[in-house]
């Protein structure tokens, strides 16, 4: 069995004003060189999950150990091996997508000709190598997306947290975010990522966990969890199956 | 180093990109500043050259009227008109705004001051006390009522003043006309000096400050210490901005520690503002001699300027990034930035000297940053003071800046 790359044990968290909690003493174990999908209706509890493990929001309780780093006391160490893709753009919309991409490379450690090399190659990657002098506020929804999901690739990070990296976009953009992603993925990244396209975490995803009112339901490989279903055959209809029908606000 | 480096860079860029953002740092306090010394010396200057409009009806057509007359003609301070038919007209007048100032000198002043004066003469050498018994002669001043009473004031005790210097010397003359009448030695002769008692006026200063005291003087630190501070509103708002577009949220996932994020911003804010003081004071030195206002002396302590612009400067980026941390939105902090600097500015003499305020708000006045600025750049550059007279205010706006700054990283903590 692989190394864990991500140790979560008994995690909560409750929102100050909300009596239910948003994480209800949540364990999981995410091995390393996985694409591990947390999947959940809204107010799940995922988004919550990715801002304790990047320490954008504090727990109740709970342990957490990234990279053999425990939260607590190892976030700065744990700050220079992850790379996060928050859900909304995270990006100066009156800087260029260069200028953005040299600031948060320098913050995360780059420098000289080795940042600009990696900014190139990553804008290469990702087709935007010719509009990297035009401002962030010019881009079009999906050129946005693909220079927030640069932003957190520049120091080539062990443990990616993607949420909802493909919302709102063409699917020539997500078709290449996605190939981008696996071939990142291949060069030895572990890939958190959260999503409500059934479809594309299973194409996506080499295992998955599905979450509902801050609880871990079940986790596995999309073909495990399918077969052990009661006759799903989709994700999509296991998705359904494990969460209900009924909308959630 | 690195990371401090790029976080300034961002910030300079920032700013750079916000032109609407550096005109208000820039162009908005230089306008102000020209703007209110210009208004502040013309207003002077009004009364000297402009002359207020006064509207006279001398029913006494007696040496003390005519005397009267001369006087306030001789004042250069008023331009007199005659042209009126009784004391409604001229009450009229006045009421409409026609003039600022309309004066009745009642009929037979001379004739009754004269009778006074010979009662008095008559009764002293009688050895007689006729206080008790003088008939009093009534000026009757009328004031449009939109004068303000700082403005009144001035008026009433400059017309006073000639008035006082008019009766005395008519009654001067008429005692020594009477006691010749009574006395077998001659008085009038006598060639008594007036005016022996002699006012000079001089500012209390140092012999080397050649800095003399005038509306540039007082508006160039007073409005400077306003810019300073409304950078508050940019700073603020760009800590806000960067909430609301997720990039302050991205910078917490990374290896980027708050207080260099906030030492960025203080670096970069601390520049501007620095740059703001050197482009009002180059303003005060050279451009206001070409608008006819008096030029801007910086004293003999000249560097002292560094250390006050440095620790006011601090004080407002503290303040800003305080409001920036803890307001939610960015109306929020836009509005109570601009507010809050004003009645600082208000209550920390900006606008009205401290010590015109009324005694319960004067000591309020002590609480507010842009005052210990204001009286800092007042020691440099009206009191010629040294670096012992600037340290209180320069250690007390540190102060003011590092509980700012401590206040936004609880912020910040609590937040998370």
């Amino acid at each position: 069995m692989q190394t864990p790359v991500i140790e979560i044990k008994d995690l909560r968290k409750t929102y100050k004003g909300n009596g239910v909690p948003a994480v209800d003493r949540l364990s999981l174990s995410v091995p390393c060189g996985e694409i591990f999908g947390l999947l959940g209706p809204n107010g799940a509890g995922k988004t919550t999950i990715i801002h304790i493990l990047c320490g954008l929001s504090s727990s109740d309780g709970g342990e957490v150990t990234i990279c053999g780093y425990p939260l607590k006391t190892g976030l700065k160490e744990i700050k220079r091996l992850i790379g996060v893709v928050p859900q909304d753009i995270a990006l100066y919309p009156t800087l260029t997508a260069y200028e953005n991409l040299k600031i948060f490379g320098s913050i995360l450690g780059l420098k000289g000709a080795a940042l600009n090399n990696r900014i190139n190659e990553l804008l290469r990657f990702f087709g935007l190598e010719h509009s990297k002098h035009r401002r962030i506020g010019k881009y079009s929804g999906g050129m946005k997306r693909r220079i927030n999901l640069i932003a957190g690739l520049l120091h080539q990070p062990k443990v990616l947290f993607l949420d909802e990296p493909t919302v709102g976009i063409d699917v020539q953009s997500k078709n290449l975010i996605l190939e981008n992603l696996k071939e990142i993925n291949r060069n030895g990244s572990t890939i958190i990522y959260t999503s409500h396209y059934m479809e594309e975490a299973e194409a996506l995803c080499t295992q998955i966990a599905f979450i509902d009112e801050g609880k871990l339901i079940c986790t596995g490989t999309s073909a495990a969890l399918i077969a052990q279903s009661n006759g799903c055959v989709t994700l999509e209809m296991l998705y359904l199956q494990l969460t209900g029908k009924h909308l959630r606000d | 180093m690195g990371k401090l480096r790029a976080l300034i860079y961002k910030d300079s860029l920032l700013l750079r990109r916000d032109r609407a953002g550096l005109c208000m740092m820039f162009l908005m306090p230089m306008l102000l500043v020209v703007v209110m010394t210009y208004l502040q010396d013309s207003t002077f200057n009004s009364i000297r050259e402009t002359r207020i409009p006064l509207l006279l009806l001398n029913n006494d057509h007696d040496t003390l009227g005519i005397a009267m007359e001369r006087q306030i003609e001789a004042s250069g301070i008023f331009t007199v008109s005659r042209n009126i038919d009784g004391k409604d007209e001229l009450v009229r007048a006045v009421a409409r705004g026609d003039y600022m100032i309309g004066i009745i000198i009642p009929e037979n002043t001379t004739r009754n001051i004269r009778k006074n004066v010979k009662r008095y003469v008559v009764s002293a050498f009688n050895g007689e006390n006729l206080t008790a018994n003088t008939d009093s002669v009534l000026v009757e001043i009328y004031i449009d009522p939109v004068t303000k009473n700082s403005f009144r004031s001035t008026l009433m005790s400059n017309l006073r003043e000639y008035a006082v210097r008019t009766e005395s010397d008519f009654i001067f003359n008429e005692i020594t006309e009477e006691v010749d009448k009574l006395s077998p030695i001659p008085v009038s002769g006598l060639q008594l000096a007036r005016n022996q008692v002699i006012f000079k006026e001089q500012y209390a200063m140092p012999d080397k400050n050649n800095a003399i005291p005038n509306s540039t003087q007082h508006n160039i630190p007073a409005w400077s210490m306003f810019a300073l501070f409304f950078i508050t509103i940019s700073l603020s708002g760009s800590l806000i901005k960067e909430r609301e577009d997720g990039s302050f949220t991205r910078l917490q996932t990374m290896p980027c520690p708050y207080h260099l994020y906030i030492l960025s911003k203080v670096a970069v804010y601390l520049f501007v503002c620095l740059l703001q003081l050197v482009t009002i004071i180059l303003l005060g030195m050279y451009l206001f001699p070409v608008l006819e206002l008096p030029s801007l002396t910086l004293g003999s302590h000249k560097l002292l300027l560094l250390p006050v612009g440095i620790c006011s400067a601090l004080a407002a980026i503290g303040y800003g990034i305080a409001i920036g941390q803890i307001a939610s939105s960015h109306q929020q902090a836009a509005i109570f930035a601009s507010i809050s600097v004003v009645i600082m500015a208000a209550i920390g003499g900006i606008w009205i000297p401290v010590f015109a305020m009324p005694q319960s708000v004067q000591w309020i006045s002590a609480v507010s940053p842009l005052n210990w600025g204001l009286e800092g750049f007042y020691d440099v550059f009206i009191r010629d003071g040294n670096c012992w007279s600037v340290l209180p205010e320069c250690i007390t706006s540190i102060l003011f800046a590092a509980a700012c700054f401590a206040l936004a990283i609880i912020y910040d903590k609590k937040r998370v």
